[in-house]
C-alpha cells in the first residue's frame, strides 16, 4: 500500500476512536514528513478527512475519507500516537508500518460483558460518591447495566446518538421511579444523579476544548455542540418520564 | 476522606474501561480521578465555594494530565477525560430539570446558572493549562533550535 494511504488510514483510526481533530492532522503530516512525501497537507473535521500530496512522479494525489462510525477507544488512539512517534525517530520500512497499523486496527477492545459490568460499577460508585446510601447504589447498579445493554443493542441497529441518550434517560428515571415508589428509604435524586454518569459526554467536551486551543475552531464548535446535545438528550429522556409519572400518579 | 478517594478511584477506573484504556494508563487515569475528587472534597470542606473548588481542581487535573502524558507517553486526553468526570455537574443538571418540571422557575434558574458556570469554569481552566503547556513547549523548541544553530 502507498504511504499516503497508510498515513490517512492512521488518521482515520484516531478520528474513529475518539482522538482530537488536530491530532489527526498532526499525525498524517508527521508520517508524510518521515517518508518524504512532498506537499502533503490535510484538512480534518470530526466527520471526514481530506488529504492531498504529490506522488513519486509529481502527479497530484488526493484522498478523501468519510468517517461514519465513531466509538471511543482511547487505547487505539494512544497506539497510533506511539507509532507516529516511532516513525519520526527511526524510519521503519513501509511494509513494517503497514503491519503495525493492521495490528492496531485489529487490536481487541474489552468484551461486551466487561463493559456492562464496568458501566454498572461506575453507576454504583458514583452514587456512593455523591452521598447516596448503599440501597440507592444497588438500584444504580441495575440502571448502569441496563444503560450499557441499551447502548450496545441500539448501536447494533444504527440508532443515532441523540436517541440512544434519550432512551438512556428514560430507562434511568423509569427504573429509579419504580424502585422509589416501592421502597421509601431510597432517594430519587441520588440514584438518578449517580447513574446518569456513564452517559456523560466527557470525550466530546475535552476534545472540544483541546481542538479550540489548537485553533481548530470548526471542530471545537462541532464537538461542543455534540456535548451540549448529549446533555440535552439525557435531560429530555429523564424529564419526559418524571413529568408523565407525576401526571399519572399525581406526584413523585 | 479516604472513602471519597477510594470511591472516586474505582468509579474512574470503571470509566476508563468504558473508554477502552488499558494497562498502566488505566491505573494512572484512575489515580487522577481519585486525586481530583479528594482535593475537591477537601476544598469544599475548607469552606471554598463550589465554583472556586472546581476551578482549582481543574487546574490541578490539567497539570496532572500534561505531566503524565510526558511520563507515560500517551495522549493527554487519556488522563484528563477520566479525571474530570467526577467534577461534571450532573447533580446541578438534574435539579435544574427537576425544578423546571415542578414549574418552580426561580429555583430552576438558580441551579441552571450554577451548572452552566461550573461547566464553563471546567472548560476555561483546562484551556488555561493547555495553553500554558503549549507555550512552554514552544519556548523549549525555539531554545533547542537556537542551541543547534550555534555549533
Amino acid at each position: 500500500m502507498n504511504i499516503s494511504y497508510m498515513a490517512v488510514e492512521a488518521g482515520k483510526i484516531i478520528l474513529e476512536n475518539g482522538g482530537e481533530t488536530y491530532r489527526v492532522e498532526e499525525t498524517i503530516n508527521l508520517i508524510c514528513q518521515a517518508y518524504n512525501i512532498k506537499n502533503a497537507d490535510s484538512y480534518v473535521t470530526p466527520t471526514g478527512i481530506m488529504f492531498s500530496a504529490e506522488d513519486e512522479r509529481g502527479n497530484n494525489l488526493s484522498i478523501i475519507k468519510r468517517i461514519k462510525y465513531r466509538t471511543i477507544n482511547l487505547e487505539k488512539v494512544s497506539m497510533v500516537n506511539d507509532l507516529s512517534r516511532k516513525v519520526q525517530n527511526k524510519v521503519i520500512s513501509p511494509l513494517e508500518f503497514e503491519k503495525e497499523l493492521e495490528k492496531i486496527s485489529n487490536s481487541r477492545s474489552y468484551s461486551n460483558l466487561v463493559l456492562v459490568i464496568s458501566s454498572s460499577l461506575a453507576a454504583f460508585f458514583f452514587t456512593l460518591l455523591f452521598n447516596g446510601s448503599i440501597y440507592d447504589a444497588l438500584v444504580s447498579l441495575i440502571i448502569g447495566a441496563m444503560l450499557r445493554i441499551n447502548m450496545n443493542f441500539s448501536s447494533k441497529y444504527d440508532v443515532n446518538d441523540f436517541f440512544i441518550n434519550v432512551i438512556g434517560g428514560i430507562i434511568t428515571s423509569i427504573i429509579a421511579l419504580i424502585f422509589c415508589s416501592q421502597f421509601k428509604v431510597l432517594s430519587l435524586d441520588k440514584i438518578i444523579i449517580g447513574s446518569i454518569m456513564p452517559l456523560v459526554p466527557g470525550v466530546a467536551l475535552i476534545n472540544s476544548i483541546r481542538d479550540t486551543i489548537e485553533g481548530d475552531l470548526v471542530s471545537g464548535l462541532t464537538r461542543a455542540l455534540e456535548a451540549a446535545l448529549t446533555a440535552l438528550a439525557i435531560a429530555v429522556g429523564t424529564g419526559i418520564v418524571i413529568k408523565l409519572w407525576s401526571f399519572i400518579f399525581g406526584g413523585i | 476522606m479516604i472513602k471519597q478517594f477510594i470511591f472516586s478511584f474505582i468509579a474512574t477506573l470503571t470509566f476508563g474501561i468504558l473508554f477502552n484504556i488499558k494497562g498502566e494508563k488505566l491505573f494512572y487515569s484512575a489515580l487522577g480521578g481519585g486525586i481530583s475528587y479528594l482535593f475537591y472534597y477537601v476544598l469544599l470542606s475548607a469552606g471554598y465555594s463550589q465554583i472556586s473548588s472546581t476551578f482549582f481542581v481543574s487546574i490541578l487535573i490539567g497539570t496532572y494530565g500534561e505531566v503524565m502524558a510526558r511520563v507515560i507517553k500517551a495522549p493527554v486526553t487519556v488522563f484528563i477525560i477520566s479525571a474530570i468526570i467526577p467534577l461534571v455537574p450532573g447533580g446541578g443538571l438534574y435539579y435544574t430539570l427537576y425544578y423546571i418540571i415542578s414549574e418552580n422557575y426561580s429555583e430552576a434558574l438558580k441551579y441552571g446558572m450554577d451548572t452552566f458556570q461550573i461547566a464553563v469554569i471546567i472548560v476555561i481552566s483546562i484551556l488555561f493549562v493547555g495553553t500554558i503547556s503549549k507555550f512552554i513547549n514552544k519556548i523549549k523548541k525555539s531554545a533547542d533550535a537556537d542551541s543547534a544553530r550555534e555549533p
